[in-house]
């Protein structure tokens, strides 16, 4: 069984309390579905930029409370086509990534697809044209103050900032763009001050060993002493969209997107401990990519809205040719033209608090973070 | 000498008691306390009878025919003529009856005058007696007669559709039609009629009838003075009428059932009739025997409503006190009803009173509504005025919910009547009907959303002299909405509306035997689906607006009820639609293939006026019963509707924000098809009734939209929508008890319903092109509700419902894309959610029971949903901790509620 949430509508008059307790309220509803890793998921795309493009193939996970990490399918065969009678065998990566040489350049004009072999089951996407991008112009932040609600009911800044792009449509007829929003910024810890509590209260030093620091026996209380270089204390942390952005045309005006609003950047101690990067890429696609995308948005951004249409099977372009295995994804050929902007601390019309003292390895303490630090990245 | 008035139209029986006592006793001694004087002696029998007319200024009906064998008179003198009379006609075939103490009425059928002394005792005990006599006196030949009467309400003057009236005689039954008129053909001779009709004091008349004529009688409300009741699911129409699947609902027992916070609502209880599901609380439409919410033709006065809900479908916009009867066709829908392919709700606003000041007022959780009626000009001419609006922004703004942040909510709405009727002559009545209602809410984000209704409509009923009924009605409504942003990047205003006028001429006209109807209607349709505007300066909305539509629904239509035989009636009747697209209009052609916005292979330009597209068609609608017995019958129903209108939609429930697309070159018409059987048995007593009825439909033009569909502002709608075929079938059994200290009714019913949408590609395909369960596909669904009385003061009301669970579409697993966890649906409504069942019970008190007093209340208490079921409203996703959508329930009362509301009439 699953934990049972509850939330309900409260009602806060007291006068009231006795007649109205409780009006609605939300629980989990669970199905009987089959197995979700019988399911083949494909993620690719080939570009306009120089190669290596990559494909992705993973089993699908179930709905459940609990993260799961999707299994990845390391022994296909996966082959890029062109329609101009070019070809090329994919190297496995061993992690389900699987990568071209090279060889191969995405092309304005061409279409491509990709066949993968699994077990004698072949799957297919259908040919994906590469249509060209406009320019992102111009990338502007806006600061917004907002406060939220936290679960024990105080009041609490949630600040923002809203991130605006300007844009050529570029030169297709179609205006079938998508943005792809990315935020980086950089966060320390501090794994060197970790400590193991004994029945709450006595405490022992425990560096942890990425720190570099070891304690230093026979003084008092134990000594911290650095003999390597820390390795765990430094990290660059990720945030992703929580839905394509797509173009609406409503916004389309003399060719131009203006005032596009692609992402928002929350405020805290963390994301502006240093300073923090936007990247946006513009991105070119055919109809039928941004139909999957479009499905997607619509099952993101329809949890929100009141009257939640029911969503959709989401279709992508890959087809199962002689198995009934089921399988979801996409292939699809794209121009990007990007742009990034960094946001300084001192943008933030306040003082920040210092970044919260944490002493665990900083790629665990913050969500999407590694220690390895991204190429777009300027100190 | 005139002693009775042969046409006593509009009188009632206490005018026409008190015109008898004031004037025909001063005028005239008992005649058969006469006493002869011995002048007779040697006369023969008519002479004594017309010397003791002349003596005692009285009447005496004979024919000389029947006297002539009689010998002349003896010597009575000292006897009064009663005792004469009681030997004198002692063997032979005569015999006599005194109507009115001045008159006596020689008979010449002693066993019809026994029955009819017998009936009169029958209906003495109890009944308040009109007496009418059509004729001079007793006809020469015994030719049949055809007496013609018509049942109205004593207040309104308005026809009782469905009252019994009963030859108590000869305990023949007839009921009357929709104008409260009625026919039967006897023989001459003397009768006892009584009248019944629910919630109205019975009535009886006493009737000599020598030649044809008219009777008009006035029934009066019942001496506990409930709210004005027009018609209730009752056995005696349900069985008399031809028609298959009809539903006249009543607004009292409405109004003391268990409500959601108290306040009643007229489709709530539409949703809880056989054959009729809903998707949950708040949802305002009804789905009818498989079909969507669109195809329900809902008719306020004629005209056609096109959302008819309150606070996104908690309430429907018709304030149950201005609501005078409702009717609810789901089979066999008669000709005069069209362009809707499920069923018909056809609601008459209340008509004022025409003889005092009156009114009621209520006070509800969420709701207070006002009412005042009364005449303008006694007799001649009724206002009617209600108003009722909410209270409910605490509600929504004393919510804390982390589904929206309700906190900047705030909803309003209100709607009101205003209604004059004016009778220009005794037969001609004009009414004139103002309706409107409006909503505003603004839930989540920057949006608030605004929709409003407005009609006006007169009608004019017109009875012709050769007796036939007319019924010219001409009116206007609108039904727009509007969404503003008040985001200062995003600052526009979203606007919608249709605009429809409507003109209707129909006609009723009753012959022995048959009972036509007939007419024609046109309706003209603008449509301006979608305009948005940017509000400031900043934003950087794109002035966006669609291009008006124009359209023309016409129809001709005629049925006729003929009663074949004895036992079987039939009613048949043909409807011919035309439906006419028209421009000025730009319309887009595209190529070969699946329709997309890129196929755009050519645009073509139609002229103001110039018809781009027609649909016609013929619509044939029957209707049969047989009567086995006095107390079960058999009926037939067949009926084909096309639907010009398709509400477009991708959720279940209807919103606020819903275009409605007329047929044009791309949207073809829905037709529907349906056959219906039905089996209806009561018990003699007329207490408890039951009736089986089984449907089988099919539906072509089915809308679906296609997966992902962007349905607002649209330009390219065609290529968003997929029609496909319906079907749905199933069998409704209904029971129900009305008399008695426990009254009740329970329904089951086990139907399904599905749609098959297969175009040609993938792309134009739902499920693959197999056939799937509608969103409203709910196999099992019973209701109990029961009212038990603990004092004519004190009672108890209740109800239970279940229901299937409606299928739905799920997750089923969530995969990655680019970091971005998403859920993977099952195909189209594949799985189910929870069955639905709730019990609601409700304590009701009236006010006084003393008829004369001048404020009578009524207390509603309830409890809605005694047991606190979690019922699920709707599945939605919350993201999990991955990010990937799990399913939710929403139960929209997801504990007991109770409520109290305070109802009061004034007068």
């Amino acid at each position: 069984m699953m934990k049972l949430l509850r939330y309900r509508l409260v009602m806060k008059r007291p006068w009231l309390a006795g007649l109205l307790m409780l009006l609605a309220c939300v629980d989990p509803i669970d199905f009987e579905v089959p197995p979700a890793y019988e399911q083949i998921v494909v993620e690719g795309q080939i570009t306009d930029a120089p190669g290596p493009y990559s494909v992705k193939l993973s089993k699908a996970i179930s709905i459940s409370e609990k993260p799961e990490t999707p299994e990845p399918i390391t022994n296909a065969l996966v082959t890029l086509f062109d329609d101009k009678g070019s070809s090329e065998v994919l190297t496995s990566q061993g992690n389900g990534l699987y990568l071209t040489s090279g060889v191969m350049r995405g092309q304005v004009g061409n279409r491509y697809h990709i066949r993968i072999e699994l077990d004698g089951k072949i799957f297919e996407s259908e040919p994906d044209l590469l249509t060209p991008v406009g320019e992102v112009k111009e990338i502007r932040y806006e600061y917004e103050g907002r406060m939220k609600t936290s679960p024990q009911g105080e009041q609490q800044r949630d600040d923002r900032f809203n991130i605006f792009i300007d844009a050529d449509a570029g030169p297709g007829e179609e205006k079938f763009v998508r943005w792809r929003f990315m935020g980086t910024y950089k966060v320390v810890t501090n794994p060197e001050l970790h400590m193991t509590w004994l029945q709450g209260e006595f405490y022992f030093k425990t560096p942890l060993e990425c720190s570099g620091y070891v304690v230093v026996p026979f003084i008092p209380g134990g000594k911290l002493e650095q003999r390597t270089e820390c390795t765990c204390c430094t990290c660059w942390a990720n945030h992703y969209e929580t839905a394509p952005q797509l173009s609406d045309t409503q916004f389309v005006k003399d060719g131009k997107f203006n005032n596009v609003k692609v992402g928002e950047v929350p405020i805290t101690t963390a994301t502006f401990y240093n300073k923090y990067l936007v990247y946006v890429e513009q991105i070119s696609m055919s109809r039928s990519a941004f139909e999957f995308f479009k499905l997607i948005r619509q099952q993101k951004e329809g949890a929100l809205s009141l009257f939640q249409p029911p969503s959709a099977e989401i279709k992508g372009n890959i087809r199962a040719v002689n198995t009934a295995t089921p399988v979801v994804g996409i292939f699809y050929a794209s121009s990007i033209s990007s742009k990034k902007i960094f946001i300084n601390r001192d943008a933030v019309p306040y003082n920040l608090q210092p970044i919260d003292l944490a002493t665990e390895e900083c790629y665990h303490y913050y969500e999407n973070a590694s220690t390895e630090k991204p190429t777009l990245w300027e100190d | 000498m005139e002693y009775f008035p042969l046409r006593l139209k509009k009188w009632s029986g206490l005018t026409l008691l008190l015109f008898l006592i004031g004037i025909l006793p001063t005028e005239a001694q008992e005649i058969l306390d006469y006493t002869f004087d011995g002048s007779e002696h040697g006369k023969p029998v008519n002479q004594v009878f017309r010397s003791i007319e002349t003596q005692t200024q009285g009447k005496i009906y004979f024919l000389d025919a029947w006297l002539k064998d009689f010998p002349v008179m003896e010597n009575q003198q000292g006897k009064t003529l009663s005792q004469v009379l009681d030997k004198l006609f002692a063997d032979s075939d005569l015999s006599f009856i005194s109507m009115y103490p001045s008159s006596l009425v020689i008979v010449k059928d002693p066993e019809g005058v026994i029955a009819y002394k017998e009936a009169l005792q029958v209906v003495r005990e109890d009944m308040k007696i009109e007496k009418f006599v059509l004729g001079d006196g007793p006809p020469r030949s015994n030719a049949p007669v055809t007496i013609t009467g018509r049942v109205v309400d004593g207040k309104s003057g308005e026809g009782l559709p469905g009252a019994t009236v009963e030859l108590v005689n000869t305990q023949r039954n007839v009921t009357t039609d929709a104008t409260g008129k009625f026919s039967l053909t006897i023989q001459p001779g003397a009768y006892v009629l009584q009248y019944r009709f629910p919630k109205y004091e019975d009535k009886a008349v006493d009737l000599i009838a020598w030649k044809s004529g008219e009777i008009v009688v006035s029934l009066e409300l019942t001496y506990i003075q409930l709210q004005e009741v027009v018609i209730e699911d009752k056995a005696a129409v349900d069985l008399t009428t031809s028609r298959i699947g009809q539903t006249d609902l009543s607004m009292t027992a409405l109004k003391r059932a268990p409500a959601l916070l108290g306040e009643v609502d007229i489709i709530k209880q539409v949703q809880v009739l056989p054959g009729v599901t809903t998707v949950g609380e708040a949802a305002s439409g009804f789905n009818v025997r498989g079909g969507s919410v669109d195809q329900n033709l809902i008719l306020y006065d004629g005209i056609p409503v096109y959302n008819s809900s309150h606070i996104f479908g908690f309430l429907s916009s018709f304030n149950p006190e201005a609501i005078g009867d409702v009717s609810f066709m789901r089979g066999g829908i008669p000709a005069r009803y069209g362009g809707r392919a499920s069923s018909v709700l056809d609601i008459k606003s209340k008509e004022g009173s025409y003889k005092k000041w009156n009114g009621n007022a209520g006070i509800g959780m969420i709701t207070s509504n006002i009412m005042v009626n009364g005449p303008l000009k006694k007799d001649k001419t009724s206002l009617l005025a209600s108003v009722r609006s909410t209270y409910s922004n605490w509600l929504v703004r004393s919510v804390r919910t982390d589904y929206g942040d309700l906190q900047k909510s705030s909803v309003y709405f209100y709607d009101g009547t205003v209604n004059l009727f004016h009778n220009i002559d005794n037969d001609t009545k004009l009414s004139v009907t103002n309706y409107f209602s409006k909503d505003a809410f603004r839930l989540i984000g920057d949006s608030t959303f605004q929709w409003s209704n407005f009609q006006t409509s007169a009608k004019l009923n017109r009875s012709f002299a050769n007796g036939t009924e007319g019924e010219f009605v001409f009116g206007v409504g609108n039904y727009g909405y509007r969404v503003i942003n008040d985001n200062v990047r995003t600052a526009s205003e979203h606007r919608y509306s249709i605009t429809t006028t409507v003109l209707r001429a129909g006609f009723n006209k009753e012959k022995i035997a048959h009972l036509l109807n007939f007419g024609a209607e046109a309706l003209h349709y603008r449509f301006q689906p979608g305009q948005l505007e940017p509000t400031s300066a900043e934003s950087n909305v794109k002035s966006f607006a669609m291009q008006k539509q124009f359209s023309l629904e016409l129809a001709v239509y005629g049925s006729d009820e003929l009663k074949l035989t004895e036992t079987l009636t039939m009613e048949a009747g043909l409807r011919i639609p035309l439906f006419l697209s028209f421009g000025p209009s730009t319309q887009y052609r595209y190529a070969p293939g699946p329709l997309t916005p890129e196929g755009v292979a050519d645009t073509v330009r139609y002229n103001s006026g110039q018809i781009a597209k027609a649909y016609s068609g013929l619509e044939p609608r029957l209707s049969l019963r047989l009567a086995l017995n006095q107390t079960s019958s058999l009926k037939l129903g067949f009926n084909r509707i096309f639907q010009y209108l398709h509400l477009v939609t991708n959720t279940t429930a209807v919103t606020p924000v819903d275009i409605w697309q007329p047929s044009n070159y791309y949207f073809k018409p829905q037709r529907a098809d349906q056959l219906s059987f039905g089996y209806v048995k009561e018990s003699k007593d007329k207490a408890v009734s039951a009736s089986l009825e089984a449907f089988y439909k099919i539906n072509t033009n089915v809308v679906d939209f296609k997966d992902g569909a962007q349905l607002t502002l649209n330009d390219h709608l065609e290529t968003e929508l997929l029609q496909g075929k319906g079907e749905s079938y199933g069998i409704e059994t209904f029971i129900t008890k009305n008399s008695g200290r426990l009254t009740g009714s329970l329904n089951y019913t086990y139907s399904r319903a599905f749609r098959e949408i297969s175009g040609p590609s993938s792309s134009e395909q739902i499920n693959q092109g197999k056939r799937y369960p509608s969103n409203f596909d709910q196999p099992h669904i019973a209701n109990i509700s029961w009212k038990y009385n603990l004092s004519r003061r004190y009672f108890f009301t209740g109800y239970f419902t279940y229901h299937t669970g409606r299928p739905v579409t799920i997750p089923q697993s969530a995969f990655a894309v680019e970091n971005l966890y998403v859920a993977y649906f099952s195909g189209r409504n594949q799985y189910r959610i929870p069955d639905y069942h709730r019990l609601d019970v409700a304590f009701v008190v009236e006010g006084s029971h003393r008829k004369n007093k001048h404020v009578q209340g009524h207390w509603v208490f309830s409890l809605y949903n005694v047991y606190g079921r979690r019922n699920p409203y709707a599945v939605f996703f919350k993201t999990t901790t991955q990010g990937v959508p799990k399913p939710y329930q929403l139960s929209i009362v997801g504990t007991v509620l109770p409520s109290i509301s305070y109802n009061v009439k004034f007068q």
